[in-house]
């Protein structure tokens, strides 16, 4: 059943981000939707509870008015109680709405939350090889979306679905406490209206495929063309992306309204059925009233029994409207918890044997716990996952295990990619390292150079931007070496010497040797005057390429 | 990996602009009118009816009762209700599709005249300030769909019915008006307070995704020292105060719905006490349960107020940021056609980041045609920055640019430039249109496919009319392609920022050996970390 008011939204992050990565990886698994219906399974119930119980007072709240309004125009009396219940069950009503929009607030923010806590411990667990297969971008506006659309569709969607079944239920037993007939008839536009759904449906699907068969690409253009803004400038071609752009989202907005047209008929379908029943329940009450027709259930009845039916006739059907309008849920939920899967599934692993020249067997016990090892090989040969599962940070396999003497608290990692914290040089320099004394901070930064007052100036003080952005890559490296001087464990570092000034090239390798007399400094690199400083060098073969299997 | 093949189908004559058409808009409000009003005149006129007939059962009056009319109204009423909602959506829908081309390609240009698209990095490379951007211009989009459009017609529902009130029940007004003010100070209340809430939103998920930003980029070292996991959750419980403040936001938004139930009901208690206290009895009391059940009507439509209020503090916050980059737009001059360039002469460049940070001393350059010059320097040197400058990306027009004597100001050295980014974007698009030659031949494409060696990969993704997107392309396969766009430039000044980035090194050299060779009659720059790349080239060591 394809219900929606608002089509537009369906498609809001799902050309962007969304869809791309979920045709890839298409395998049916369910580790984040099926978690989070039982972890929102409570607050639901609660949520629904409350729904309810709206749900009854409003009907009261009918019943109390058409008495009030009945009694005073058909028989000049005024009900107090009856104003009184009106007033009563109007602002129960109203408190026990407020209470169950509260608890599905909460339940879906606390959804939300658990979601993101179990993301936040999967991507602390997470491989860096796995974790890099996906655009840092992608990622972080994933985590920044997925959890809340997930939420809407496990407790809002759910909700709104449920009410849809209980609630036209209560609103006919309470019209058929006043009469059986009448509420037999508003039940029977529910298969009506189910019938033309699936007809609708149907007709919209098969529109919704074409569009996404002629047009599907252009979907996403005014994004793309803003993404690849500064390539198009540099190819002079403004003028003519613009007006492409302008006829593509054309041709795209007009194969939508082909779609809306048909998807906002399921709409309409609610309300002619709403307001049909109104007015049909209106003409044959009326006719009743006069006697000049007999129609059973219909006839005999006074004032507040109609004006009764009346009223509940118009909610009837309130709960398929409040379904239809979130119903935009199910496709941002469905596509987000797609998304959430790739997180919570333990990837396959495929070992890739590590083989060295002139050596039939690596062990890692045999490593000393000082000294600098170079390791070298062709790209490809593996050298900086080797380097990462000594340091620990990728699963062991084949026979590498994380290096004895690396403890809880890590090791170092010299690379131009550090971690640079804004704020001060010596706060960069000093981050996670157990707030060292600023003599000491002084004493490293006038080691590696980084007090150069033309280039950075302010010394310790000067500013770091965000994400160390005002720093050149040599300057990074500086702060990278002038932390290792700060500390004391393992040091690893991935061709350590490329990309760098020569100055800069020959301050690394200088410090690295000088490390390498209390510490273990192991380094994957081309360099050669690095290799020769070595104390032992290994150098990884290519993988062996993989030869077809005999059957 | 394959790419789709396929090509542009048209199934359709060519769609006429957007802004040669008519805006709908009139007619999508004219249909919420009549849709409110149908809905409201359905209810009023039902419960008139009923009442009169009750009252005309009870007497002799009832063989003479005229119900054909008023049975005839409430069934238009329906009709009309369902026929109107329907046009309200479908026609209001098209205005803001309409709108929203106009807007978007206003912005694309907007955004390209903006001098910091051209200066600095760009920040919509990445994939979740693009998102949070599209968020914004989605949230202006639809704003006068979801908000607008719903306003006008509530209160044109709202002052019918107090209008219709004044005149059977008067004293109704009073309580009418109360309520009326009391969603007033609600309204004020839960605006700002939303507001605020949603800027403390925006801002703690930027932050938050920037801090796990540089985490992931720096995931090794980090990962290494251990220091990951604490990074994600100081990045983390900023989500969590983000999700906080939506909680927050949430129960003001039930506040204004509570509100918002209540007025209907209360209206029409009101008007039905107003009508017996100024003594109507009977026949009299039925304008008064017509007024009192339209109002019970209109509370039906008031229910989505909380939505009307969030897409109405989505807009503003939307709009703020939008805004920026109308504030400050070059101009942008007409391209002069490429005539020959023999030399360049850089007079003294100052050499100055785009964030401030000074990268050396002014320097000064004789660049010729025929005679290419390499850039290197490590990372951080101000490659890229000085390609920009060269090319008029960048910097002051001060008339430090000169070519036999005449001054070559920004615009011109912009017009006569190509400038090969590093981080150059692959357009979703054809192959060809990510060439960039609208008036090459099929035959120059493939030379230039050809001698960047992605001939056989273009003709597997289906040839020139293939369409591609960026991560169907490798890196490599990415920088290649932008090499061929520079093969198929005829612009006599040739910037490329690191050209043989991603590739290895043997193919790197060979193709840019071929772009040199192709571009020997003109000035070409190009950057690269790997003094190998040098060839020939006049080294510049930054």
């Amino acid at each position: 059943m394809w219900l929606s008011t608002d089509a537009i939204s369906p498609r809001r992050h799902q050309n962007v981000l969304t869809a791309k990565y979920t045709a890839r990886e298409s395998q049916a698994h369910d580790n984040a939707l099926g978690p989070a219906r039982i972890m929102g399974a409570a607050g639901l119930r609660m949520t629904l509870a409350w729904q309810v119980a709206r749900t009854l007072f409003r009907l009261g709240f009918a019943a109390a008015l058409a008495v009030f309004g009945g009694r005073m125009i058909e028989g000049g009396t005024f009900v107090v109680q009856a104003l009184a219940g009106a007033l009563g069950a109007l602002v129960l009503a109203g408190c026990t709405g407020l209470i169950a929009d509260r608890a599905a607030a909460r339940t879906e923010t606390e959804l939300a939350d658990g979601l993101r806590a179990r993301l936040q411990a999967a991507l602390a667990d997470m491989a860096p090889h796995r974790l890099r297969t996906r655009p840092a971008g992608a990622l972080i506006a994933g985590l920044q979306r997925h959890p809340d659309a997930l939420a809407g569709l496990v407790i809002g969607l759910t909700a709104a679905r449920t009410m849809m079944g209980i609630g036209p239920l209560l609103a006919a037993l309470a019209v058929a406490i006043v009469s059986w007939e009448a509420a037999l008839t508003l039940l029977l536009a529910i298969p009506v209206m189910g019938l033309f759904f699936a007809l609708l449906g149907g007709v919209v699907r098969s529109r919704a495929a074409t569009q996404e068969k002629n047009f599907g690409r252009l979907a996403a253009q005014f994004a793309d063309r803003i993404r690849t803004l500064p390539t198009i400038l540099a190819n002079h071609a403004l003028p003519c992306e613009h007006d492409k752009l302008e006829t593509r989202m054309t041709a795209y907005a007009d194969s939508t309204m082909e779609v809306l047209r048909v998807a906002f008929l399921n709409a309409g379908i609610i309300d002619f059925f709403s307001a049909l029943s109104i007015a049909v329940l209106a003409v044959f009450l009326g006719l009743g009233h006069l006697g000049l027709v007999h129609v059973p259930g219909f006839y005999g009845l006074q004032l507040w029994q109609s004006l009764f039916i009346l009223i509940i006739a118009a909610d009837f059907f309130t709960p398929f409207r409040r379904y239809a309008e979130q119903y935009h849920l199910k496709a941002e939920g469905e596509a987000a918890a797609k998304e959430l899967d790739w997180y919570f599934v333990a990837p396959g692993h495929d070992a890739m044997p590590f083989t060295f020249e002139g050596l039939d067997t690596f062990s890692v016990a045999e490593l000393p716990t000082t000294g600098l090892i170079a390791i070298s090989g062709p790209s490809g040969a593996g050298k900086s996952t080797l380097l990462r599962m000594l340091a620990g940070i990728e699963p062991p396999s084949s026979g590498i295990t994380t290096l004895p003497q690396i403890s809880s608290l890590g090791c170092d990692w010299i690379s131009t990619e550090i971690y640079v914290p804004s704020g001060t040089l010596a706060e960069a320099i000093g981050w996670n390292r157990n707030t060292p004394a600023r003599a000491a901070l002084q004493r490293a930064a006038e080691q590696v150079g980084l007090l150069d007052e033309t280039l950075l100036p302010g010394g310790l003080d000067a500013t770091i931007a965000e994400g160390g952005a005002n720093l050149s890559g040599g300057q990074r490296m500086r702060i990278g070496i002038a932390r290792i001087l700060l500390s004391s464990g393992a040091v690893f570092a991935d061709e350590p010497t490329a990309k760098l000034d020569a100055e800069t090239a020959a301050l690394v390798r200088g410090v690295l040797s000088e490390s390498a007399r209390q510490r273990l400094v192991l380094v994957a690199t081309h360099d050669e005057r690095l290799i020769e400083t070595a104390d032992r060098h290994y150098v990884l073969r290519p993988p062996r390429s993989k030869e077809p299997v005999a059957a | 990996m394959s790419i789709k093949v396929a090509e542009i189908k048209q199934t359709k004559p060519a769609p006429i602009p957007a802004k040669s058409r008519k805006s709908p808009w009139r007619l999508a409000i004219l249909f919420a009118l009549a849709a409110i009003a149908s809905g409201i005149l359905l209810t009023g006129v039902s419960a008139w009816f009923l009442g009169a007939v009750a009252l005309a059962g009870l007497g002799p009056a009832a063989f003479t009762f005229n119900f054909h009319t008023p049975a005839a109204f409430v069934r238009l009423f329906a009709l009309t209700k369902t026929a109107c909602k329907y046009g309200e959506r479908v026609v209001g829908h098209r205005a803001a599709l309409l709108d929203q081309v106009r807007r978007r390609t206003g912005l694309f240009t907007a955004m390209a005249l903006v001098p910091s698209t051209r200066a600095t990095g760009w920040q919509f490379g990445n994939q979740d300030r693009l998102a949070d951007y599209i968020d914004d211009v989605e949230d202006v989009d639809f704003a006068r769909l979801r908000v607008g459009m719903p306003v006008l017609a509530l209160t044109a529902g709202a002052a019918a019915l107090v209008i219709a009130t004044a005149w059977f029940a008067s004293l109704a007004l009073a309580p009418i008006a109360v309520l009326g003010l009391a969603i007033g100070l609600m309204h004020t209340w839960a605006s700002s307070r939303v507001t605020r809430q949603w800027a403390s939103v925006r801002s703690s998920r930027r932050t938050a995704g920037q801090q796990i930003g540089s985490a992931l980029a720096a995931l090794v070292p980090l990962k290494a020292e251990r220091a990951f996991s604490s990074l994600l959750q100081e990045a983390f419980s900023l989500f969590s105060a983000a999700e906080a403040n939506t909680l927050a936001q949430r129960c003001a938004f039930a506040f204004v719905d509570l509100l918002a139930g209540l007025a209907g009901p209360l209206a029409a208690l009101s008007v039905l006490l107003a009508a017996w206290h100024a003594g109507h009895r009977d026949d009299a009391l039925l304008y008064p349960a017509f007024v009192a059940f339209g109002w019970l009507a209109f509370g039906e439509s008031v229910q989505t107020a909380s939505r009307i209020l969030q897409g109405h503090v989505r807009e503003r916050a939307a709009r703020a940021g939008l805004d920026d980059w109308r504030a400050t737009a070059d101009t942008e001059s007409s391209s002069t056609s490429p005539a020959p360039l023999q030399t360049l002469v850089l007079d003294s460049i100052p050499r100055q980041a785009p964030d401030g940070r000074r990268l050396g001393d002014a320097m000064s350059l004789t660049l010729r045609a025929g005679q290419p010059t390499v850039l290197v320097g490590a990372s951080g040197t101000g490659k890229t920055t000085l390609l920009k400058q060269i090319a008029g990306w960048l910097g002051a027009d001060d008339g430090r640019y000169t070519s036999d004597g005449n001054i070559l100001h920004t615009a011109t050295r912009r017009a006569l430039s190509y400038l090969g980014l590093h981080d150059a974007a692959i357009l979703s698009d054809t192959v060809r249109a990510n060439l960039f030659a609208p008036d090459a031949t099929d035959d120059a494409c493939w030379q230039a496919i050809e001698a960047v060696e992605l001939r056989p990969r273009i003709e597997t993704a289906g040839g020139l009319d293939a369409w591609i997107t960026q991560d169907v392309l490798s890196l490599g396969e990415a920088q290649r392609l932008n090499l061929a766009r520079a093969l198929l430039s005829d612009a006599p000044l040739m910037l490329l920022d690191e050209p043989t980035e991603h590739l290895d090194s043997a193919q790197g050299l060979r193709i840019l050996e071929r772009v040199l060779h192709c571009s020997a009659d003109r000035i070409v720059v190009y950057s690269s970390h790997n003094e190998q790349a040098a060839q020939d080239a006049v080294q510049i060591t930054l």
